[in-house]
């Protein structure tokens, strides 16, 4: 199944007997937002050992996939698995957008202190 | 810290202390590094209160070819300065601490500033040149007052660029004009990720002037395409699509006095390490922080963690049946 808001921002969730696997695709609509995913994206996979349901390469055309078995199941409870999902959906495009707007406004400064030096 | 500093303050504080009245001598052997491949090295080679100052650039050549050697002899008239500078060195030097004599504290820290802007003064020597020849062409030919652009000024294109080839791959190019002085770097992101950023700052740096600071010098970045006053001088290298091209374009009023003209030298210098030092700085906080977030996931997935309860555990296994477990 897939749920997509546009091209670029979509959650694919694939049943199966015994797991369930959601794949996302995080906004990306510039270089700046694709470098930033990409990085922040790295540092999740290098952390999928102890990120239980991360999948370390997340399937082709997207940027994370998780991967619930029944295992996780039972150690978790599954309407907490499902927060965690949301959460991180709704986190991720608004740290990546503010990441953004840093990097923007941190340029404008570190150019306005260079320039204001000449006089 | 936000601007660099010009002077270098290791060689700072060794003066610093050198001069000091309570300073016991002792043998120094430092070599310090400084940005764009600048080397120092301060020793006493003869004995410990003769310090001899030396330094090694990697664009030495172009700096003596635009008249470095009599501006340090000027600015360094108070010391004495080796014709034959130490084997491996371009410049040296040698500093006398029982002969030299200040005579007040001014001059005692002014002295140890001086030495400590070496690298500086040794780049100012071609931006000095070329404002200089600015003069020239300017009493020459009086700019135009209403065409403070220079749109059509196609007269004066033919004047020679000063090249200071302060890295590897990376150049420097000074242009007189007489209304102008143009200044051209050309810098390279091995990175590709830098290559990004670096877009972003330096659309910043073009757009800075506009919005708020009008005193600032004109920026013109280009990507790939050398601008056109240096394009005949541009060789094909191999790495000409990674290359940046900054121009600043100083007006005549960075370049009014003494004061203003050393206050540009100096800081359009640093201007490529201040870049990339940014750079550098914004990708380390953005990594901080992405960090701190995926360490907030992690919370918050291990929040969704079972508490291992036996109770609840048995109280949730059941025979295919549907029968729970009892315990007897």
């Amino acid at each position: 199944m897939t749920i997509s808001r546009n091209e670029n921002e979509r959650v694919l969730i694939e049943p199966s007997i015994n797991s369930v696997r959601v794949s996302i695709k995080i906004k990306q609509s510039d270089e700046i937002e694709t470098i930033l995913v990409d990085k922040f994206v790295g540092f999740l996979t290098k952390r999928a050992e102890n990120f239980l349901i991360l999948r370390r390469v997340p399937i082709e055309g997207y940027d994370v996939s998780f991967l619930l078995t029944n295992y996780h199941n039972e150690i978790m409870l599954k309407n907490k698995l499902v927060d965690f999902i949301i959460e991180f959906m709704e986190d991720v495009d608004k740290e990546i957008s503010e990441m953004k707007l840093f990097l923007n406004s941190r340029a404008r400064f570190v150019a306005e202190t260079y320039l204001t030096v000449f006089d | 810290m936000l601007q660099l500093e010009p002077q270098n303050l290791l060689i700072q504080e060794a003066f610093g202390a050198a001069f000091s009245e309570d300073y016991q001598p002792i043998t120094l052997d430092r070599i310090i590094t400084d940005f764009d491949f600048t080397t120092y090295h301060i020793s006493t080679p003869e004995s410990k209160t003769k310090i001899l100052l030396s330094i090694n650039i990697k664009c030495w050549p172009d700096l003596v070819e635009h008249g470095v050697l009599a501006l340090l002899a000027e600015k360094y008239a108070g010391f004495q300065i080796l014709d034959q500078p130490e084997p491996g060195w371009d410049f040296s030097i040698y500093v006398d601490l029982e002969t030299t004599n200040f005579g007040s504290e001014e001059a005692k820290s002014e002295a140890i500033e001086n030495l400590s802007l070496l690298k500086r003064n040794c780049f100012a020597a071609p931006f000095l040149k070329a404002f200089a020849r600015y003069e020239e062409l300017s009493a020459q030919q009086p700019p135009d007052p209403n065409n403070i652009y220079g749109e059509d000024s196609t007269n004066n294109s033919n004047e020679k660029v000063l090249q200071i080839h302060y890295r590897d791959a990376e150049s420097i190019f000074v242009k007189p004009s007489n209304d102008r002085v143009t200044v051209i770097f050309s810098t390279i992101f091995k990175d590709e990720q830098d290559k990004v950023f670096s877009k972003v700052f330096l659309q910043e740096f073009s757009d800075a002037r506009k919005r708020s600071i009008q005193t600032a010098p004109q920026v013109i970045n280009s990507h790939k395409e050398p601008p056109l006053e240096i394009r005949h001088l541009i060789r094909e290298t191999a790495n000409a699509k990674d290359t940046s091209y900054i121009t600043f374009v100083l007006f005549p009023r960075h370049l009014s006095t003494d004061d203003a003209k050393w206050n540009t030298i100096t800081h359009i210098e640093l201007f490529r390490s201040y870049f990339h030092y940014h750079i550098k700085i914004v990708k380390c906080y953005l990594h901080q922080r992405m960090r701190y977030r995926v360490s907030g996931f992690m919370k918050v997935l291990n929040r969704a963690r079972r508490e291992h309860d036996d109770e609840e555990l048995k109280a949730e296994r059941k025979t295919a049946s549907g029968r729970r477990f009892e315990v007897r």
